[in-house]
């Protein structure tokens, strides 16, 4: 039987918060999905976690329509979009080879840190790549998701990520400080 | 209008406030932006809202509002629940989407609201995307399915919704079973338009006597043979018709039959 | 309709340059994980959002177009960032409550 070309659905949407948080002794930055959004400082062993950021995001899985192939994203963070800031991040060098091919590059993060070391699936990064291109016209422009392993400097990433930060703020938003 | 009002036109759940059903509201603001609701000044006012936190119910509070609905049946945690009873403000969920439920409530709100103009007639300025033509031959059995692959690999290709891609897919093989089971030949045209896919399947051969017989769930002509293989099962004009938005069949006695489908994206 | 039809038929004042596209229907939030999950290709996105994070957000879920509404005041970094994917901006003072009524006699709705 010839392989099956797959027609992406999302599927098993949630909606819940991406928790950023940076223990304040060994300055390591953790982030997750979660179905609460918490505010509070807590201990766990040896850390001292304090929230930097809870953003507004959702979870999902994707699902083949036409032979059932399933894929979990449970372990998916969200998606940050380059903003050049680094000549010589490989991101970059990336992001304006593909410009040219009207492909427009994003960065997809699993859970940190633990992504940072090993980095998300490239099959399921494509997998992701796909669904989007197949719901698009993509005779005008494509999309590529790249692991965000490749970013050559997480502290000095000065990337967005497409969350709902400051939703709750009763200030106009502003310039969003950097999560990194 | 009322509360009461407003949970009957958006079919919504009381999430908290059952005792204030009855107060009035005369004002609707659509927004998941806090910093925006803040600003909001006009009481009376109710506030729609995607965005389920209880401090959204929070901020609605301090900017006044006397209830929030939830759309696209979002959860709300018990301690929001609570914090809108305390508060005496009532606390909705509808499954609608925002524009639904503003549309609904901007119908309350107005009387009426405008009806949708009909469509411009595009048929003099009709633009064509593509127009593609396929030939189907009687019995032959082999090439059976062909036709409709390569039709929903075109359409896939050029990125149409892949639910519009399976009716037509599923129409198209139908079609293209019918002429192989009862014609000599066929030309298929596949026209495509910023509305909608037409199939237009034009065959040579005995026709139909009665269309609408031929119409019925169960009605066939296959011969045992065609059954066995699984074909014939008088599914293929019922079928055509569960799956297209449009359906017109004419047909000659010993001359051939046109089926026409119509799929609107 | 096209989005070029769209913003002469309601005054709307377009902010970014673009190439005129069908639309296919209307999602309204303000959310970015809300239009990420549930916006269909094609669809008009309405929101009071203008930080440049609604210009990668449109395009990852091929909106053909976003619409400010409440009058805010759109950043021009906003703006560069849509020119440059060809994403549509156009704007209104009108609220999105009141927006909706006016999209629905265009013939325009949830897809």
């Amino acid at each position: 039987m010839a392989e099956c070309a797959h027609t992406w659905n999302m599927t098993n949407r949630q909606f819940g918060f991406a928790v950023f948080e940076r223990c304040s002794h060994c300055r390591i930055i953790r982030a997750y999905y979660a179905e609460q959004d918490s505010w509070d400082d807590y201990k766990e062993g040896e850390h001292h976690w304090s929230i930097v950021e809870n953003a507004q995001t959702f979870r999902f899985d994707l699902e083949c329509e036409e032979c059932g192939m399933y894929v979990s994203y449970d372990d998916f963070l969200g998606l940050l979009y380059c903003t050049s800031c680094l000549d010589d991040c490989p991101v970059e060098i990336l992001r304006k080879k593909y410009e040219e091919d009207n492909t427009w590059i994003l960065v997809g993060f699993g859970f940190l840190p633990e992504s940072s070391a090993n980095p998300y699936s490239a099959e399921k990064l494509e997998v992701l790549s796909e669904y989007f291109n197949q719901r698009r016209d993509t005779s005008r422009s494509r999309v590529k998701i790249l692991p965000n392993s490749l970013i050559d400097k997480l502290s000095l990433c000065r990337g967005d990520f497409i969350h709902d930060v400051g939703m709750l703020s009763l200030e106009p938003p502003e310039e969003r400080k950097p999560l990194f | 209008m009322t509360f009461e009002t407003i949970k009957s036109v958006l079919g919504a759940n009381v999430l908290a406030g059952t005792d204030l059903l009855q107060s009035e509201v005369s004002h609707v603001y659509a927004s998941d932006l806090m910093s925006d609701v803040l600003a909001f000044g006009k009481s009376d006012s109710i506030l729609l809202t995607g965005l389920a936190s209880q401090q959204s119910i929070i901020s609605a509070h301090m900017a006044e509002f006397k209830g929030v609905v939830l759309i696209r049946g979002k959860r709300m945690k018990d301690e929001a629940k609570t914090f809108a009873d305390t508060h005496g403000m009532v606390l909705l969920s509808t499954a609608m989407d925002m524009f639904e439920a503003c549309l609904a409530l901007g119908a309350q709100l107005n009387g009426s609201v405008t009806a949708p103009r009909p469509a411009p007639d595009r048929a003099t300025h009709e633009t064509i995307i593509l127009n593609s033509r396929f030939n189907i031959e009687g019995s032959d059995f082999a090439s059976a399915g062909l036709v409709s692959t390569e039709v929903k690999s075109v359409l896939k290709k050029i990125g149409i919704d892949s639910s519009i891609v399976r009716r037509v897919a599923i129409s198209m093989y139908e079609g293209e079973m019918n002429v192989i089971m009862h014609a000599k030949r066929a030309d298929v045209d596949l026209v495509l338009t910023p509305q909608y896919i037409e199939l237009l399947i034009d065959d040579e051969g005995k026709g139909i006597p009665d269309v609408n017989l031929a119409m019925q769930e169960g009605f066939t002509t296959s011969t045992e043979e065609q059954r066995e293989m699984g074909f014939g099962s008088g599914m293929g004009l019922p079928n055509m018709n569960r799956n297209a938005d449009e359906l017109t069949v004419t047909s000659e006695v010993d001359r051939g039959t046109v089926v026409r489908m119509r799929f609107h994206i | 309709m096209t989005t070029q039809e769209l913003t002469d038929l309601l005054g709307l004042k377009a902010l970014s340059t673009f190439e005129p596209r069908e639309i296919t229907g209307v999602f309204i939030s303000d959310m970015l994980s809300d239009v990420m999950a549930g916006a269909k290709s094609g669809n008009l996105w309405i929101t009071v959002q203008t930080h440049k994070n609604i210009v990668p957000a449109a395009n990852l879920v091929d909106a053909s177009a976003v619409i400010v509404t409440n009058g805010k005041q759109v950043p021009e970094e906003t703006i560069e960032l849509a020119n440059k994917h060809d994403i549509a901006i156009l704007w209104t003072e009108s609220q999105t409550f009141e927006l909706v009524g006016r999209l629905y006699s265009l013939g325009l709705a949830t897809q």
